[in-house]
């Protein structure tokens, strides 16, 4: 009976969010890991899946079902009740607020890395992995995969572009690829780098603005809506940057980190950067994000050492749990 | 007990008939029915289930696999036990595909058995319990084979009571759809994990589960099939039941005893080669039913006294990227060809595939076995390799990032990144073989990070001599073997860093300090490098003495730079001319890879993308023919 109550915990958390808070929606933290520090001898990580910080109790809490290998989360932005994993074994989605969840993709698709809705039309969805992009036009009920124009499959992140649904920027092996048509064909954004592309994201206070990561690049920045990318932040020239991130409230402050790199900052749009790794228990770094809910609050999850935040673009550093995570993913859901 | 007597008896009768067939054909060789093999085939599995039975105690519910709780169902013993076991080796369930199908097995031979509350709590499982589906194509077939058996038990439960809330019918479509698909290019281009000592039962197990309790007829004849089509995979390239050649993959321990893999294990339970040794596939397919055709025994038993060539087309793992210029794409994903070249004789095999990374982590290029009467607790090996090690290859294999991907192999492969390890791929390897001579070329370069080859010389690789000429001879049982380097190296224990000896390795190197001693490495630092292997039977000799003269007496040339090249001519007296990152040149000719078949011997045959295998042997002929799911077994006219 233990087991089968931890199992209806696990399963109920985005449930047991929802009573909680009736209908409000509101913006939660998540992270997407496997427990690997205490892997030895195996290759199955202690533990693994999506855990969502509560700021009540200063703890991560899991949600959904105890899978191996979960890449991302992401939820409907008109429906927040739909609410869907990146998995390794496939999309993984609950329509009911994370009461039940169903495996919704087959075997075709597996290996999920990021995904992405339609913020219009919540029917359209996006799945990245190691294969190429996976489209769902019927809301994750049925999957396709939608690779036309792309010179290599491998992808890591996609975004819907939120002021042109048809939009959609994709980071694969051979650089950033676009889509004007909802990912029924792509070209490539030629002035990107041509190489491994491992994190993208935009502002959301300067729409015009968008950070790449790259893998032996560094940092690529676009002030042009993504048209064209020029490199930044010249002290992490060769670097494979795993994590980038935009303050929502101050388009100015950007960051990024990588593998030895510790983390960066901007408070200058990316003009210059300054070394802000001093305190972090590992310069390894894997994801981050600017906490919207918490006004410069930067979040880090290093490789197995923790993830920290700082309140004072990374002059201190306190923990935030996690310790022994690899984190794949540090993002935000909305949660009704 | 009076099963243990039959057994006996049966395996003196072999005794007394393997003792005619190793006299080269002095002894007319005996004959087996159909009848008779099957009934010692169903004998040595009776005994797999009861040395099972046997060994439990139905007093201790902490031991005890879910293999072991199956034989116990099987056989109506301990069932108290078998149901307190299933609770207890189930809290909680672990391992995914390898908890899946192991207890489909026992749900399997639990029919009949199990009460209510046994079945309650199974299906609790199955509906609470997500498994990973993992990263290889063991993991995928083991996982499907078993959500496929484990649906169809319970055709009508509905998505509530699935781990991944999809319908039984649903899992049931989508399990097929993926088995029927892995056959497809299974048997159209080569399996990807492909001649596995090691891996051969993370397909056998599957296969034996659908061929055994399958419902759809469909679905249990392409168990069937498949089943026929891996040990025929297997019995051409086996010596005395332990597998020979090139492989995908293989584990520290089991390279250095060919006996402990499980090819071995199979090797006893198929054909009666070797010796009896616990093994959960075993105990898995004895419990299926599966029964091998007759035509297989009579390969592994009955191959003419000549060596032959045995040339087969495989492909590598899917790769994710960096797939390389010899890549191609099959249903948008790609692979590369792995021609496999083995020369099987009597007495020996010499086998390889044409080097670079073929397979992530435990690729073996090429080895050498050879017979031992009793090769339990022997290293009747040779292989070299050079230990390559990097992002580069663990980043085109798996999904993991390239800063992790080295660190986190190594969690489970601990050997992975050592200098010193025993097995894996190498982009700076290229390795071409004509019959009995092998020549393996490496071109590294600088800044690589284990800038160095290592070949093992085995402590039953007897009276090694150095010889002045530059050769290093040796003799493994009955086989006669010359190393000629092309750059000086020096002599190492296996195992030289100690990380496996001290038990890092877990399970996979478990004793290995006993099983590594008296073995030593040649271990060479030259980047631009290279030997050749020349092998031959002891028959063929006068003496250790006549053999070595005759090498010596061998033309041979080679350079080293700009790119290493060997011209050699060997005992056979052919031309061999070999160029790093050219084919071979045989008498002038050059080895054509694109004429190379699926399976291309004197035992079978299959074109490529033919979805078909032809076995023969004498007149007999099997013919397996899975876009039809048809298997015909015809006589050919007498030659």
């Amino acid at each position: 009976m233990k087991i089968l109550a931890y199992y209806f915990i696990a399963f109920s958390t985005f449930a047991a969010f929802n009573a909680q808070v009736g209908a409000m929606e509101e913006t939660r933290l998540f992270a997407a890991l496997a427990m690997t520090k205490a892997q030895e001898s195996s290759p199955i990580p202690t533990d693994s899946g999506v855990f969502i910080y509560n700021g009540n109790t200063d703890t991560w809490e899991r949600t959904g079902p105890v899978i191996q290998s979960v890449g991302s989360i992401t939820t409907d932005p008109s429906n927040p009740d739909v609410v869907f994993l990146a998995c390794g074994n496939g999309i993984v989605r609950s329509r009911d607020g994370g009461q039940t969840w169903r495996m919704t993709s087959g075997w075709r698709e597996s290996d999920f890395t990021k995904i992405a809705i339609d913020p219009v039309d919540g029917n359209n969805v996006y799945a990245t992995s190691v294969w190429g992009m996976s489209v769902s036009r019927d809301g994750g009920d049925t999957w396709a995969r939608a690779n036309r124009g792309l010179a290599e499959r491998y992808s890591r992140t996609v975004i819907v572009d939120s002021r042109n649904p048809k939009r959609l920027l994709l980071g694969t092996a051979d650089g950033i690829y676009q889509s004007n048509n909802r990912a029924k064909s792509w070209q490539v954004v030629r002035s990107s780098p041509r190489l491994t592309i491992l994190r993208i994201a935009r502002s959301e206070s300067n729409p015009d603005l968008w950070i790449a990561g790259t893998e032996g690049e560094g940092v690529f920045l676009s002030k042009d809506d993504g048209k064209s990318w020029s490199k930044t932040a010249p002290e992490l020239g060769n670097a494979n940057i795993y994590a980038v991130a935009m303050d929502s409230s101050d388009e100015s402050r950007l960051a990024v980190a990588g593998w030895g790199t510790g983390v960066w900052i901007s408070i200058d749009g990316g003009a210059s950067w300054i070394d802000r790794g001093a305190g972090l228990p590992s310069k390894n770094v894997t994801a981050m994000i600017y906490d919207p809910n918490q006004s410069n609050r930067l979040w880090v999850s290093t490789f197995e050492e923790g993830t920290l935040y700082s309140d004072n673009e990374g002059k201190d550093w306190h923990d935030g749990g996690l310790k022994g995570a690899y984190v794949f993913d540090l993002g935000v859901v909305s949660i009704k | 007990m009076r099963q243990f007597r039959t057994y006996l008896g049966t395996a003196v009768l072999l005794l007394i008939w393997f003792a005619g067939v190793q006299t080269r054909g002095e002894t007319p060789l005996p004959f087996f029915s159909d009848a008779e093999l099957a009934i010692q085939y169903r004998e040595r599995c009776a005994y797999v289930i009861d040395q099972i039975v046997e060994n439990t105690d139905p007093n201790d519910f902490t031991r005890g696999s879910m293999f072991n709780i199956a034989a116990n169902l099987h056989s109506g013993t301990n069932i108290e036990w078998a149901r307190k076991r299933i609770v207890a080796a189930n809290e909680p369930p672990t391992g995914a595909m390898f908890w899946m199908h192991p207890m489909v097995l026992l749900m399997e031979t639990g029919r009949g058995v199990l009460n209510e509350k046994d079945w309650a709590f199974i299906h609790e499982l199955w509906r609470t319990y997500f498994p990973y589906r993992g990263d290889t194509e063991n993991h995928w077939i083991m996982y499907y084979a078993s959500i496929y058996l484990a649906a169809e038990m319970r055709p009508d439960a509905g998505r509530e009571q699935w781990y991944n809330g999809k319908t039984s019918a649903e899992n049931m479509a989508e399990a097929k759809e993926y088995i029927s698909d892995w056959i497809r290019i299974t048997t159209s281009y080569g399996q990807g994990e492909y001649d596995s000592p090691n891996y051969i039962e993370e397909y056998t197990r599957p296969m034996a589960l659908l061929a055994g309790w399958a419902q759809d007829p469909e679905v249990r004849q392409q168990g069937k099939m498949m089943m026929d089509y891996i040990l025929l995979d297997y019995v051409v390239e086996s010596l005395d039941g332990l597998y020979g050649g090139a492989h995908s993959r293989l584990y520290p321990r089991y390279l250095l005893q060919p006996s402990l893999t499980a090819g071995a294990a199979h090797g006893w339970l198929f054909f009666n080669q070797g010796e009896y040794r616990a093994n959960s596939g075993n105990t898995l397919i004895a419990l299926s039913g599966y029964e091998p055709p007759p035509i297989l025994f009579r390969i592994a038993h009955g191959r003419a006294n000549q060596g032959y060539v045995q040339r087969e087309l495989k492909r590598t793992r899917w790769r994710l990227r960096n797939a390389g210029p010899d890549a191609f794409e099959i249903d948008e994903k790609s692979t590369t060809p792995v021609y496999k070249y083995s020369y099987v004789h009597p007495d020996y095999i010499l086998g390889s595939s044409q080097g670079g990374l073929l397979q992530p982590i435990q690729q073996q290029t090429w080895s050498l076995i050879w017979s031992e009467k009793n090769a339990q607790g022997k290293t009747n090996t040779m292989f070299g390799l050079q230990p390559f090690s990097s992002p580069l290859e663990g980043t085109m294999y798996f999904a993991s990032d390239w800063d992790t991907v080295t660190n986190l192999i190594a969690r489970s492969k601990v050997d992975y990144d050592s200098p010193d390890k025993l097995e894996g791929g190498s982009p700076y390897e290229h390795v071409v073989q004509d019959e009995s001579t092998l020549i393996a070329l490496y071109d590294i370069p600088e800044g690589t990070r284990f800038p160095l080859i290592n070949t093992l010389f085995s402590r039953d690789l007897k009276h090694r001599i150095e010889d002045y000429s530059g050769w290093i001879f040796g003799q493994g049982g009955p086989v006669y073997v010359a190393y000629r380097p092309l750059a000086p190296g020096e002599w190492r224990e296996v195992d030289w860093t100690g990380l496996l000896k001290s038990g890092a390795g877990a399970w996979f190197s478990t004793n290995f300090e006993k099983l590594a001693e008296g073995s030593q490495c040649f271990v060479s630092k030259s980047l631009k490098n290279g030997y050749i292997v020349e092998v031959a039977p002891v028959s063929d000799f006068e003496s250790y003495e006549s053999f070595q003269a005759a090498i010596r007496a061998l033309q041979f040339e080679f350079s080293l730079d700009p790119i290493p090249s060997v011209a050699f001519t060997n005992l056979s007296g052919k031309m061999l001319f070999a160029n790093y990152g050219e084919p071979l040149s045989v008498n002038g000719k050059a080895v054509d890879y694109t004429q190379w078949k699926l399976f291309d011997g004197p035992y079978s045959y299959a074109e490529r993308e033919s979805q078909s295998l032809e076995i023969k042997f004498g007149q007999e002929r099997y013919f397996l023919d899975f876009k039809n799911l048809r298997i015909e077994s015809t006589i050919l006219p007498a030659e």
